[in-house]
């Protein structure tokens, strides 16, 4: 509750210009090659008719099935795929099938490959360890739509942070708390909510990737809640839904 | 295939002043057979059809006589060594299997009815009754079912599995197959070379990024383990290993002496195997290229060629320049070779419907990029994170036709498999069998790719019966329409390694 307080401000600050877009449709796989994963990711909006460019999301497409589609429109960023750029976005894979659609590249460069910010490094790097004075803190991961699967290049990379944390400021206790977006909400003529029993799984695998990182079982304390509501979650990027969608790690002194 | 000598003389007087000459003068015998006894030499050669193979043992040479990895220690006459023989890289090929065969008259411990057979049951002196391990050189695994997790409590699998083919027995009836009374799954499949051992067991990164989580912890260490040994996964650590191949392969039902164990490790761990040189080419360790199992065994391991020090293959980047001073026929070679290197890693094509990159961890399905997104391990070919990747080759439809093999049918009893649906056809679940998870249907470790010349056929069921075949099978599994030469090049990279 307390971080949810705090977090309001910055969420208005940033979400209050650009156009935030949230709908279902069959993703459209662009075959443009400029180098390793240059592909492109387009999505239609049925409703508005719009073509938008997901492909910045941190966990892309699978061209056999609907994904749900959140982001923010980025009017000042030009599209090397054809169509609207999102970004931030996510991207959550459905179980609902879709025909496979890929189209040629048509002129379209692609998006040339870069290492993403979030990413983890090598043990061989020394983590910067954290410096007093310290504090009780809350890192966030954040989960595509009904999966508690640790998205690579986004949540690892908080989890780490998170990791880094834990292991500077030896707390007493670390409350992992996972919480399901289950109250219903209307995207493209369709009721979704997440299946309530994703916030046990969700608080129960970062229980167990926190074990494996070294927090021994008797600190840990894991609890699950549904009904979420969003929160400044750096991991969500300004993006109030998928904030909904996490496990929150309270680090307790 | 085979070459005139005098062409093999011409090639080596012109590489003078290179290690070609330095072969030893007289030749080992080929077959280390279990408590012979020999000495283990510092530098060990081979022949094979492309070059020859080098091994290491670095720290010098070893007395063989009473080490637990060549003395027969159970009751079956076989040790280690049966399987993992220094000619075939560590590994062991078809080929060799069969020459025991013909020198034994089928007798050779290498043949025992537990795993040398298609099944136990099966009259044993028949040729016919060992014809997995004679053509395909594979050896029967028997897996528990369902698997324990690692802290040995059972799990429970997401899926059931029942037989739908099962051509030599071991997957039907009282005893075998996962109606039997204990229930089991038989499946086939080739030795894995344990040389370069340090590269598979290398921890680059905390996490295991197609999973989803850290690295799970070796019980016995509390250490992260590299998840890169075994086509399922099912042994994290070497000493895991053992106890697996100790109670199976070798029937040697107590457990190993901590002291064996650790004997059989440090072995293990001074192993280096890589092609020297090849036929046409020469030294694979001259002009500026790196080949060889030196290089191996200096090297740190565990680094992602794609963020440095070295791409992967760059051993042979020196070779990308023609050098004039070569006979046309070693030149051709060589820039075969750097050409191969460099479309390994930049020739693009799209991957798709590979649970382990296309699904769960979020490239994308399909997403683009080249054979060294998986085998991304510098020096090695193997995966940095852990290397279970479902690429088709035991699981239908992606599978080559293998009447030879059992097929089994799993229904997944909640989500379905991302790709493949509910229903799947396989002749080896991988990974399945040790996870029990139906999204782990059809993924296998990815092996190491050094001295491949010496250990034909390949992937874990020994579906590629050479090098050529490997790359065809690529070819049809994701569509990438590679030229002649650009396949010619890519066999001749592997056959460099
Ligand atoms: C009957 C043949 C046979 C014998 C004998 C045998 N192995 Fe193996 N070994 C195999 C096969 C087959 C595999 C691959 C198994 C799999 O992938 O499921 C393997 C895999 C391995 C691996 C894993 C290598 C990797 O890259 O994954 C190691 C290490 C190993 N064996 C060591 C040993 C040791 C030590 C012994 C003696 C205690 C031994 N083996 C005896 C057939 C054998
Ligand atoms: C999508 C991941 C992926 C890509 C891309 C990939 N591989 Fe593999 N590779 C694997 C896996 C998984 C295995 C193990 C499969 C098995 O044994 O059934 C493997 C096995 C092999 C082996 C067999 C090694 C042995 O010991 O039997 C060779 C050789 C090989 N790959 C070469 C290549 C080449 C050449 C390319 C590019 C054309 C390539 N790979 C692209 C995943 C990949």
């Amino acid at each position: 509750m307390f971080a949810v307080l705090l977090a309001a401000p910055a969420f208005a600050a940033a979400a209050d210009t650009a156009e935030t877009v949230r709908f279902i449709t069959c993703p459209i796989y662009r075959d443009t090659d400029a180098g390793k994963k240059s592909g492109c990711w387009l999505a239609d909006d049925r409703a508005g008719g719009r073509r938008f460019d997901v492909s910045r999301a941190p966990s892309k497409p699978d061209w056999n099935f609907e994904i749900l589609v959140e982001g923010r429109i980025a009017a000042d960023v030009a599209s090397h795929c054809g169509g609207l750029v999102l970004e931030p976005v996510r991207s959550s894979v459905l179980p609902t099938p879709c025909p496979r659609h890929m189209l040629p590249a048509e002129g379209f460069a692609g998006n040339k490959f870069t290492l993403p910010p979030r990413n983890v490094r090598p043990l061989s790097e020394v983590r910067k360890a954290p410096e007093p004075p310290f504090a009780d803190r809350t890192f966030h991961l954040v989960f595509d739509f009904d999966k508690a699967f640790i998205v690579y290049q986004l949540d690892d990379y908080l989890l780490d942070q998170a990791i880094t944390w834990i292991r500077g400021v030896n707390p007493t206790r670390v409350v992992v708390t996972g919480w399901a977006a289950t109250d219903p909400a209307e995207v493209s003529g369709r009721t979704i909510a997440e299946d309530p029993a994703i916030a046990r799984t969700r608080a129960e695998l970062v229980g167990e990737a926190l074990r494996r990182l070294g927090v021994p079982d008797e600190k840990l304390e894991l609890r699950w809640k549904t009904s979420a509501q969003p929160v400044a979650a750096e991991g969500a990027d300004g993006l109030a839904e998928p904030s909904r969608r996490r496990v929150d790690i309270e680090v307790k002194l | 295939m085979i070459r005139a000598a005098p062409l093999v003389l011409a090639a080596a007087a012109l590489a003078a002043l290179t290690s070609a000459l330095a072969a030893p003068a007289s030749r080992p015998e080929r077959w280390w057979a279990p408590g012979e006894g020999r000495v283990f030499p510092a530098e060990l050669d081979y022949e094979n059809e492309t070059g020859t193979l080098r091994t290491m043992l670095v720290g010098g040479p070893m007395k063989t006589k009473g080490h637990p990895f060549f003395a027969p220690i159970g009751p079956n006459g076989r040790a280690c060594v049966t399987c993992h023989q220094p000619a075939d890289s560590m590994s062991l090929s078809a080929q060799t299997a069969q020459e025991r065969w013909t020198a034994t008259n089928g007798r050779d411990p290498l043949f025992a009815a537990g795993d040398g057979s298609n099944c136990p049951t099966l009259p044993q002196a028949t040729r016919a009754s060992h014809s997995l391990l004679l053509d395909h050189g594979l050896i029967r695994i028997q897996r528990s079912w369902p698997p324990k997790d690692l802290t040995g409590k059972a799990i429970t699998p997401d899926f059931t599995i029942e037989t739908v083919r099962d051509p030599w027995g071991c997957n039907t009836g009282a005893k075998y197959g996962p109606a039997a009374a204990s229930p089991n799954v038989s499946v086939y499949r080739r030795p894995r070379p344990i040389s370069n051992l340090k590269y598979l067991l290398a921890v680059g990164f905390a996490y295991d990024p197609k999973q989803g989580m850290p690295l799970p912890l070796d019980p016995e260490s509390g250490r992260p383990m590299s998840g890169n040994l075994m086509a399922d996964g099912r042994a994290g650590t070497l000493n895991a290993q053992m106890r697996d191949a100790a109670s199976t392969h070798l029937e040697f039902l107590k457990n190993m002496s901590a002291r064996d164990m650790a004997r059989i490790v440090y072995f293990e761990s001074r192993l280096f195997s890589a092609q020297i040189r090849d036929r046409r080419g020469g030294a694979l360790d001259a002009g500026g290229a790196e080949g060889g199992p030196d290089k191996l065994a200096r090297s740190q391991p565990g680094n992602l060629g794609s963020q440095g020090p070295a791409p992967v293959w760059s051993e042979f980047a020196a070779w990308e320049k023609p050098d004039p001073s070569l006979t046309p026929e070693q030149s051709a070679f060589r820039q075969s070779v750097a050409r191969g290197a460099r479309s390994f890693r930049e020739k693009m094509f799209l991957i798709s419907d590979s649970a382990g990159i296309n699904s769960p961890i979020g490239f994308g399905n399909p997403v683009r990029n080249s054979c060294v997104f998986c085998h991304n391990m510098t020096q090695m070919g193997n995966d940095v994170a852990p290397g279970q990747v479902d690429l088709g080759t035991t699981t239908q439809p992606f599978a080559d036709p293998a009447p030879h093999l059992p097929l089994f049918r799993i229904t997944c009893r909640r989500d379905p498999h991302p790709h493949y649906g509910r229903v799947i056809y396989t002749s080896d679940p991988g990974y399945a069998l040790t996870t029990g998870r139906c999204a782990d249907v059809g993924k296998i470790t990815l092996q190491s790719m050094r001295g491949l010349a010496a250990r034909a056929p390949y992937f874990s069921n020994g579906s590629a019966k050479d090098l050529r075949a490997v790359v065809d099978y690529y070819d049809r599994r994701y569509r990438i329409g590679y030229t002649e030469q650009e396949k010619q090049d890519l066999v001749n990279l592997m056959s460099a390694l």
